[in-house]
């Protein structure tokens, strides 16, 4: 072990020397605020927290516990308040500026004249949680489960699943959906917009198809436009049964899926 | 020109005097943990350079770190290839464990997490789970606003502007207005 290393560990313990225990090998970037007034901080082994360039604060109020399995690496600005109970299972990888609490509100320190209606919160074994997730209050969140960044989590996700949204759905298994966010997402209404002659990018999330826009030759331009566009060509016979938009989304991203061969890695 | 544009203009001139000398000693100072700083590169404040792979800055960067230092972060394998004229606000994250590299005269907001792993600025855990880096690219005279996360494997086209708050994934054709969580494109431009 190296001067630095060694530097590096004290210090750690030193910053986390607020909680009522720590694991072995704690790793810290950065200085976080670590505050217990009266509650417990139980962090497990081969903690990692950074708290730069925005420091991560970590609170637990009077007789509330914040437990933190092992093998927790929890981003920048994290904000992790327990006035109840919070647990962070085994595993989980938290990303920057998520807020976890199981409180509807936090106040200013000391502030005594707020009630608070706590609920606790559960995050399970080997969850992944994307950058500027809130987590609300009650929230159970299975192992496993996988949130993309810039959700909001107000209700029970089960195990295996991937979330995403302002209020978060479920939008398939862990792993395999980071796809369906990814290009055709991005390219699809610019390509309907100018194929369909649409004033404005149409929504993707689920609303019908305009039946006098999918008519059979409107079909063929924008089956030639997504073609020229993505460079997939889909099926033209099951073109047919699409409805929604969100749909032919999906369609797209299946075909874009198999030119590359395999599903990209999560 | 009449005199009294010119008497204003060296006036300003005079007035950023000590700023344009703070920050290019800034620069500096505090860039040289970097690999390459390119000519008239500047920092206002002191931004947080840790590199443990390859940090690249071209000429006229700018960053400003004011309020919340700017972060930019190398791991051992990783490249970050900032070319002439970026524009960095206040409290950014650019994280790379392989590469990012971001265009030139590209603008970037305040808050903005740029990083092609799903944690910035923390190495994997060792022995823990790893999750494979993916290149992000940002093209050139891109705008990105204020607290946009770019996430893993995102490409954003040349002169294409991401709203406020937007989560980047995939790929941006160049010249949109783009925005939303996941980004989808708001305006052909």
């Amino acid at each position: 072990m190296t001067i630095r290393a060694t530097w590096y560990a004290a210090r750690a313990r030193r910053w986390l020397r607020a909680c009522a225990s720590v694991g072995n090998e704690p790793y810290l970037v950065g200085k976080p605020t670590i505050d217990s007034d009266g509650g417990q901080l139980r962090i497990g082994n081969r903690f990692r927290l950074a708290s730069r360039p925005v420091a991560s604060h970590l609170v637990a109020g009077p007789g509330a516990v914040l437990h933190v399995g092992n093998d927790v690496s929890i981003g920048y600005g994290a904000a992790i308040a327990a006035l109840q109970l919070v647990h962070i299972g085994d595993g989980t990888r938290i990303g920057p500026f998520v807020i976890i609490m199981d409180t509807n509100f936090h106040g200013a320190p000391g502030d005594q004249s707020i009630q608070h209606d706590c609920r606790p919160v559960t995050i399970g074994d080997g969850c992944r949680i994307g950058s500027r997730v809130t987590i609300a209050r009650g929230v159970t969140i299975g192992d496993g489960a996988e949130i993309l960044a810039g959700s909001v989590v107000s209700s029970a996700i089960p195990p295996g699943v991937c979330a995403a949204g302002g209020r978060a759905r479920i939008i398939g298994r862990a792993g395999d959906v980071r796809s369906r966010w990814d290009s055709a997402a991005a390219v699809l209404p610019d390509v309907l917009m100018a194929s369909l002659g649409l004033e404005s990018p149409p929504d993707l999330d689920g609303s019908p198809m305009p039946t006098h826009l999918w008519t059979e030759a409107r079909m063929k331009g924008v089956l030639d436009a997504i073609e020229d566009g993505l460079g997939v060509v889909l099926d033209r016979a099951a073109a047919r049964d699409i409805e929604t938009f969100a749909d032919l989304a999906a369609a797209v991203q299946d075909a874009l899926w198999e030119r590359q061969g395999t599903a990209r890695e999560a | 020109m009449t005199f009294k544009d010119n008497v204003s203009r060296s006036w300003a001139r005079l007035k950023a005097g000590p700023v344009w000398i703070r920050s290019s000693l800034g620069a500096w100072i505090w860039l040289r943990d970097c690999d390459e700083v390119g000519a008239n590169t500047r920092t206002f404040w002191r931004p947080n350079i840790e590199n443990r792979g390859r940090i690249v800055l071209g000429s006229r960067v700018r960053i400003n770190s004011n309020w919340a230092p700017v972060e930019l972060v190398s791991g051992p394998l990783g490249v970050i290839d900032i070319r002439d004229g970026v524009f960095i606000n206040y409290g950014t994250m650019i994280s790379a464990h392989r590469l990012v590299r971001i265009g030139p005269n590209v603008m970037i907001g305040n808050y903005c997490i740029i990083a092609d792993t799903e944690i910035p600025g923390i190495g994997e855990p060792p022995g823990g789970p790893s999750i494979e880096p993916r290149p992000v690219e940002i093209g050139d005279g891109a705008w990105l606003a204020a607290r946009v996360t770019v996430l893993p494997g995102a490409r954003i086209g040349a002169g294409a502007v991401i709203a406020a708050g937007s989560v980047v994934a995939g790929d941006i054709p160049p010249g949109k207005v783009a925005g939303g969580i996941p980004a989808r494109i708001l305006r052909a431009g």
